[in-house]
């Protein structure tokens, strides 16, 4: 042992003993039978139906970005229902625990939750929603998109993408593992000094948060050298860089930020693993540590992390008003400007999140300004989107629905952010439920985004398109829900409500926080509602098959592809002419021209290495929370080894002949036949200035009639 | 085809790495850590001193690691390498910059002075 932990610990099992184990908690321990439960079922309806096998091969070992965006989806929605969970169970315990006549249940002397146990609900929520779901839904999307958009057959690095998938998983886990293992941090999702030293949490709590974090900022950070490098080395013959379609641009943007600014947070953290494990005094007050530097150095990572989340939300708005305006996007030089604009100043303001530190005036006026600055680029958005859809012909699809409630919350969230901008007003209303009330509105906007995004690139990936009416009671719902929490909650700032409550003692506001509580029931209603458009759509779907162009009126390269879309993306690669090149495709008629001659294609193969390092990390961090030192030890011996052993061998990868390729494309092209009523063309119309719609195949010279496949059918 | 068949050994900063160079970066940031740590615990200097004695080694163990081991440079053929040096510059000023200054702003008005620092 490096410092003297409480309770006992043994060299085999560390600290892990069978107290541990909550299984007296009247609330877990029914979880956790629950959970055992269901998954016997689902493990076992896999083996009843023999799909262990295509588990493992079509998507456990592999390699292909859409796949991998689809699990970091599946992975953050799921997240996403875990988070809600915990902010029910937040909402609840306040509503219940108000004023000293309230009751208590389980061992709490008001309300549900005891406060050790409530402190622990609330980190977990706020890590989980902005780690573990917001951040994977993003990158999930980046991953299938931006490939699509810049014309290429996978990631640069197809094995590190499944790398940074496996990883994140193993974060999951472990935050997972810690409800019925254990205990989680009561630290809240940021974490203070001293709080979380060993002195003052005992308990693996802080533990597990902080192996948690450190494995998603290595997945993240590993995804985000993949996409940078995918848009850098990847894009296709034509695709210049003010061609690139504005949601690579935002991913471009965003992922520089995490690049540059997650290795903060790495640092940080294991800072005070330092201090937990080997009784250094980094952020303690005596010995020469300081509490502040841990906050300084969180932010530092904390703010440029947030703009990393809304941009590529802002990326996906860029898409979706000018699909559904049917004009192209205002301003698209602007918009790129704006997105690196604030990119660069989301690294000058951190200090807003400690304004009442008390670094005195020249300092907080500085960061105040800078803080500001960040609404300029933001407000040309806002306007670049406006203009998008002033005198456009707007269908207000589900998506479009969507993407316009994130337009309004955004305004809400952005505004109010820049008051709490102002020092003056941010001594009054820091740490108060002011703060949460402007990030969720922020948060909101991506949750907004993302959900217009499913909706929006769903039939992209699965060729067919999601119930519209179930899409909008969801959306309505949604609406309600989130006006009912979070107005009042802002209201409630204003009045002096403090974050993190277990009690409220104030018995004025219980209408308020009643209604936050109606709120959190409209939520469920559109919980509810979002099964059913599940459902639903895959009930109805070959009703709601879709051509290449789902919309009829899509305009980046990712349409131009079969949906769903076929594994190796395009058959041959594409020929850009222009910015929107899909839009441009369709005002010159060779939407539909298809390749007149296909070569060889060459594919890497699948891995299992991926997901037994994944494996492996989530043991090390199990490992390392509990002090088991010889699994911590062996695990990260087999990670290394395994990794060397992978880039021994190297992946030659796998060619697709052209033959091969010809009788997929064509039966892809049959399916869309019998969506659309016809084939698509091979070759295609002319085109002004000797366009090129593959790379190498030149388009049919002038008054040739549209070939209609002839020798391929 | 979208990604290369050619050599990836032929890269050039794959080329550029040797084990010479990997075994230099690595040992002087070793010496560099090790005198560092015993000047602390050994308390060579008197405290602000030894404040900047260790930021000078520290500085020195960055550069090596950046020349050796991550081989940025501003040579031509590492174009990609200069451009995340000219990202990295200004960052690592802000940040380094603005933590000094709002802790030094900080320790003005909260913490009495450290022993040496006049
Ligand atoms: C116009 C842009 C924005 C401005 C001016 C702004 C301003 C601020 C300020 C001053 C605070 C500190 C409040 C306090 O603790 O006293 C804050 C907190 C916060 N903001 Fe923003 N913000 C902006 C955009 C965003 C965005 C885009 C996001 C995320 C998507 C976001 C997420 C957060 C979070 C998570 C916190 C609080 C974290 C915590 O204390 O737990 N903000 N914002
Ligand atoms: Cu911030």
């Amino acid at each position: 042992m490096l410092v003297q932990v409480p309770g006992g610990w043994n060299p085999l099992l560390g600290r892990l003993a069978i107290d541990q184990i909550p299984y007296t908690n009247p609330i877990l321990a029914p979880l956790f039978v629950a959970v055992v439960i269901g998954a016997v079922i689902i493990l076992g309806l896999i083996t009843y139906y023999h799909k262990w096998g295509y588990l493992w091969k079509e998507w456990l070992t592999t390699v292909d970005h859409k796949k991998l965006g689809v699990m970091y989806i599946i992975l953050g929605l799921v997240m996403l229902f875990r988070g809600f969970i915990d902010g029910l169970m937040i909402r609840t315990q306040q509503v219940w625990a108000n004023g000293p006549q309230s009751s208590g249940v389980f061992g709490a002397v008001h309300g549900y939750l005891t406060p050790f146990h409530f402190g622990q609900v609330y980190s977990a929520h706020g890590l989980i929603m902005i780690l573990l779901a917001a951040t994977p839904l993003l990158v999930g999307f980046m991953n299938i998109i931006v490939p699509l958009q810049v014309g290429a057959r996978d990631m640069a690095y197809p094995y590190l993408n499944a790398l940074g998938l496996w990883i994140t998983a193993a974060a999951v886990a472990l935050i997972m593992i810690s409800l019925f293992v254990g205990d989680f941090a009561h630290n809240g999702w940021f974490g203070y000094a001293p709080i979380f030293e060993l002195q003052y949490s005992p308990g693996v709590g802080v533990d597990y948060w902080i192996w948690t974090l450190e494995l998603t900022a290595l997945g993240t950070t590993l995804g985000g050298i993949n996409l940078i490098a995918t848009i850098v080395k990847m894009r296709a013959p034509g695709m210049t860089w003010f061609r690139l379609p504005i949601f690579t641009w935002a991913s471009l943007s965003a992922n520089i930020i995490a690049l540059t600014s997650f290795p903060a947070l790495q640092v940080a953290l294991f800072l005070v693993a330092c201090d937990r494990y080997l009784g250094s005094h980094f952020f303690t007050a005596g010995f020469g540590g300081n509490l502040m530097l841990y906050t300084n150095l969180f932010w530092i990572w904390g703010h440029p992390e947030v703009y990393f989340v809304i941009l590529p939300a802002f990326g996906m708005m860029s898409e979706i008003f000018p699909a559904f305006s049917e004009k192209p996007l205002f301003g698209y030089i602007t918009m790129v400007a704006a997105s690196f604009a604030i990119a660069g100043v989301s690294w000058l303001v951190w200090l807003h999140h400690f304004f009442t530190m008390g670094a005195g005036p020249d300092v907080n006026s500085f960061f105040s300004v800078a803080t500001m600055l960040v609404g300029i680029p933001t407000g040309v958005k806002v306007f670049n989107w406006a203009f998008t859809m002033y005198r456009g012909r707007i269908t207000y699809t589900a998506a479009m629905l969507w993407a316009i409630g994130a337009l309004f919350l955004l305004l809400v969230g952005g505004l109010t952010g820049m008051m709490l901008a102002i020092p003056a007003i941010n001594y009054m209303v820091h740490n108060s439920v002011f703060v949460i009330a402007h990030f969720h509105s922020m948060l909101l906007v991506i949750v907004y985004a993302i959900f217009g995004s499913v909706l929006f690139w769903f039939p992209k990936v699965f060729g067919f398109k999601l119930d519209e009416f179930w899409a909008k009671t969801m959306f309505w719902l949604f609406s309600a829900g989130s006006v009912l929490v979070f107005v009042p909650m802002y209201m409630l700032g204003f009045m002096g409500q403090t974050r993190r409550l277990d009690y409220v003692f104030n018995t004025a506001w219980h209408p308020y926080l009643v209604t936050e509580e109606i709120g959190i029931a409209v939520y469920c209603l559109s919980v509810a509602a979002f099964f059913v458009l599940l459902y639903v759509s895959i009930r109805d779907r070959v009703k709601n098959r879709v051509g290449q162009d789902a919309w009829g009126t899509s305009r980046s390269l990712e349409w131009l592809t079969h949906s769903p879309v076929p594994f190796y993306n395009f058959a041959v690669t594409p020929h850009v002419n222009a910015r929107d090149e899909l839009a441009w495709r369709r005002h010159n008629g060779i939407n539909e021209a298809q390749p007149t001659q296909y070569v060889d294609i060459h594919m890497p193969n699948n891995t299992g290495v991926a997901i037994y390092i994944g494996a492996l990390t989530f043991v090390l961090g199990f490992a390392l929370t509990w002090r088991m030192w010889w699994l911590c030890l062996l695990s990260l011996v087999a990670i290394i080894a395994l990794m060397i052993v992978r880039s021994w061998r190297g992946d030659p990868g796998y060619i697709i002949t052209a033959a091969e390729l010809e009788k997929m494309e064509r039966e892809a092209m049959q399916r869309q036949q019998q969506v659309e009523g016809h084939l698509p063309h091979h070759g295609g119309q002319a085109v002004p200035g000797g366009a090129m719609a593959y790379e190498g195949q030149k388009v049919s010279p002038l008054g040739t009639p549209p070939s209609s496949g002839g020798d391929h059918h | 085809m979208s990604h290369g068949h050619d050599n990836p050994i032929l890269h050039p900063e794959v080329q550029m790495s040797s084990t010479r160079g990997y075994f230099t970066g690595f040992l002087i940031s070793l010496v560099l850590m090790a005198a560092a740590t015993a000047m602390v615990s050994s308390h060579a200097f008197p405290p602000f001193g030894l404040l900047m004695v260790i930021t000078i080694c520290a500085a020195i163990a960055i550069i090596a690691q950046i020349y050796f081991l991550l081989h940025i440079d501003v040579s031509e053929h590492n174009i990609w390498n200069t451009v995340s040096l000219v990202l990295f510059i200004p960052l690592f000023i802000f940040t380094i910059g603005l933590t000094w200054w709002m802790f030094s702003q900080l320790y003005l008005r909260t913490m009495p002075m450290m022993p040496g620092m006049h």
